[in-house]
């Protein structure tokens, strides 16, 4: 089951280092906020940890998607 | 349909007097009393006004269902929230079914143009708070909070007086009130709880369901105010008795706020399945509809014909009943200028905490008032609520790119003839 | 306890002699540089300047690398001024501010420093285990550290007033001050950078 990028909008101040790192899964609105255009795969769950270390405002969280009841 | 019109006495400060020409809506048109109808369910007692006495006369006591048993009925009638989302009642209150839970009763009521909550907690505040302390026995909690707006002081005192009255009474809750600050997001539910937590009456990211984590990380219930009214009378009257009135599918009542331009809103509690026709006058039912607040979607007359006040109706329509503000538009208005104006506001009523929807809001605005107001194009318009939807803390950037999409759908001829700069309502409409 | 390890008169001349203090000023003049280069980066590592040129992320990991690297070169710089028995510094002088016998004030600001750079390192490395907030109103703080570092440079010794050493504080000085304009965004303009 893949993961999820979220982000957490408050906190997320547009450093755009996300999308840097993970263009397969982030890239850039125009005024520099992250759109998650793709999940996160088996291959890419590596780069997507360091991109949730690499935020300097800590606004990413890798998520599992919920069970439906 | 007879009914007794009770006045409500709400007096908010600095209230402007209902003028008698057509007033356009738009934005936090606080000031406008609306007038309340009695109902078979909810709003059955307020000609007995709104005291704790008359209300036990005419109810009895609070019932004391279990929580399997409060479920259960719940998910017999599919009860729905009414705060605008829907959500199933029955499945918060079993995901909120664990120790040390909280209740909060949401009647900030931060949609403008609704008034259903507003009337029930002034009017009839003992339907709900009694739905309260159902909830609260159920989930074997005694703290409530109940949110009420700070721009209508009255309901304030209102509901004070009333829970003097039940704590008078002997009832053993620990209630605790709070004012929701005067705008639009403050109502939403993160927004609730950061009130509740003391800080600043806005939205932040919700990483766990408030039923399962919410208030100090406690299971918490937070739900609309009149949701707390049905569970109460739910629990009373049972699911046979809550079905006496809508249809087999959809059972029981709702309360609708309806306001066209110019008169005061009507508060009237309406079973599910009621036509359309039968609350709208022949010449609302001939024009475009805004259903569901300044996040709901436009109906076309044609639309309404065969409608009726049925969530699965009315969701194949492709709208959605929301807060349960109908608001028809005048005849000679144009929705495309209505809609302009009402994203303006809705743009101004960004809590600016997320880039997504602070800086893609003022943009939709833009975009928007170029297609109607000076024939600009209509393909930014459509990307700006594809690029703002599902980027925020909250649901707002998502329900105002509902309305214009809405827009776009409904009435596209509309949309090509603004592009080309006419429009057929021909009126300019001048909004504070 | 090096001088138990060591004994001898070799020994005692190295631990008296000019090595030690040598190592001790240039142990010291490699940390302001470091300090003054992880700042930079620090800032370039946020500021908005578009990728094409410098890759943000590059920033953020020399940023971290140097600062590591300096906090190393802290550590030598404190050991060499303790070992160094021509003046008596002891251990706990560079930990406890102004508690030296010599040159209290001077050393003491170096030692300020230090603390709250062992504070900002802490907090950086446990980054994700603590809140956004608290970790910024510490990290900030490093602006201080580099200050107080620059004044105990500048009075503990007698390099200052040489030319080389004069040129690299002022050098270091502008640095920083560049830098700190550039945080408050008065110089870099924000460009918004789009994928």
């Amino acid at each position: 089951m893949s993961h999820t990028l979220a982000v957490d909008w408050p906190a997320c101040k547009a450093h755009g280092i996300c999308a840097e790192i993970l263009p397969e899964v982030v890239s850039l609105d125009q005024w520099g906020f992250p759109i998650v255009h793709e999940p996160v795969t088996r291959d890419l769950l590596d780069l997507a940890r360091s991109t949730v270390k690499a935020c300097p405002t800590l606004a990413l969280r890798l998520t599992q998607p919920p069970k439906r009841h | 349909m007879t009914a007794v019109t009770t006045v409500l006495p709400i007096a908010p400060q600095g209230s402007a007097p209902t003028t008698a020409a057509p007033r356009p809506i738009a934005g936090n048109d606080v000031g406008l009393d609306p007038v309340v109808a009695q109902g078979p369910a909810l709003l059955a007692g307020i000609a007995q006004g709104p005291g704790l006495q008359a209300h036990r006369h005419r109810v009895g006591p609070v019932p004391r269902p279990s929580a399997d048993k409060l479920v259960k009925l719940a998910r017999e009638v599919d009860l729905r929230g009414r705060g605008g989302a829907g959500f199933p009642a029955a499945i918060k209150l079993a995901s909120a079914h664990r120790r040390k839970a909280v209740v909060v009763v949401n009647a900030s009521e931060g949609e403008p143009a609704s008034r259903k909550d507003a009337a029930l907690m002034a009017l009839a505040p003992h339907v709900v708070l009694d739905g309260a302390a159902v909830v609260a026995h159920a989930l074997g909690t005694r703290e409530v909070h109940i949110v009420v707006p700070s721009e209508v002081p009255s309901i304030r005192v209102g509901v004070e007086k009333a829970l003097h009255a039940r704590v008078a009474d002997g009832e053993r809750l620990k209630w605790e009130l709070h004012d929701a600050a005067p705008r639009f997001v403050a109502g939403e539910a993160s927004a609730v709880l950061e009130l509740l937590a003391g800080r600043e009456n806005l939205p932040v990211t919700t990483w766990a369901p408030q039923a399962i984590s919410g208030h100090r990380r406690r299971p918490t219930l937070l739900s609309n105010a009149e949701t707390f009214a049905h569970l109460g009378h739910l629990a009373r009257v049972g699911s046979d008795g809550y079905a006496a009135f809508g249809t087999a599918a959809e059972p029981g009542t709702t309360l609708l706020t309806l306001r066209g331009d110019g008169w005061d809103p009507v508060v009237r509690e309406v079973a599910y399945g009621t036509p359309l026709a039968d609350i709208l006058t022949a010449s609302e039912m001939g024009q475009p509809l805004l259903l569901g607040g300044y996040h709901g979607t436009w109906l076309k007359p044609a639309q309404m014909k065969a409608l009726n006040v049925s969530r699965a109706d009315i969701a194949e329509a492709g709208a959605t009943l929301g807060a349960g503000v109908v608001l028809p538009l005048s005849q000679g208005w144009c929705p495309l200028v209505r809609t302009t104006a009402l994203v303006d506001y809705l743009a101004g009523q960004s809590a600016r905490r997320c880039g997504p929807c602070r800086n893609g809001l003022p943009a939709m605005a833009g975009a928007l008032r170029d297609l109607v107001h000076r024939g600009g194009p209509v393909a930014p318009v459509g990307e700006l609520c594809g690029l703002v939807a599902g980027r925020g803390a909250c649901a707002h950037p998502d329900g105002t790119a509902r309305l214009v999409t809405s827009m776009l759908t409904r009435f596209p001829e509309e949309v090509d003839l603004h592009s080309l700069g006419e429009c057929r309502g021909g009126r300019d409409e001048v909004f504070a | 306890m090096m001088a138990s390890l060591l004994s001898g008169t070799k020994a005692t001349s190295f631990l008296n002699g000019p090595q030690l203090w040598f190592a001790n000023r240039g142990t010291g003049f490699v940390l302001l540089m470091l300090l003054t280069l992880a700042t930079m980066l620090g800032v370039l590592s946020t500021a908005r300047v578009s990728p094409r040129l410098w890759p943000r992320m590059l920033s953020q990991g020399l940023h971290r690398n140097v600062s590591l690297l300096a906090v190393t070169f802290l550590a030598a710089h404190v050991a060499t001024a303790v070992a160094d028995t021509f003046v008596d510094i002891r251990w706990y002088n560079a930990f406890v501010p102004f508690s030296g016998t010599y040159k209290p004030v001077w050393l003491g600001l170096g030692a300020l420093g230090l603390d709250l750079l062992i504070a900002v390192t802490a907090t950086s490395l446990l980054r994700h285990r603590m809140s956004h907030r608290p970790w910024r109103a510490i990290h900030v703080m490093a602006y201080a550290a580099w200050g107080l570092g620059l004044l105990h440079g500048l009075q503990m010794g007698t390099d200052a007033a040489s030319v080389w050493g004069a040129g690299l504080n002022y050098g270091c000085i502008a640095v920083v001050l560049l830098a700190v304009l550039a945080r408050l965004g008065l110089l870099i303009r924000p460009k918004l950078v789009t994928s």
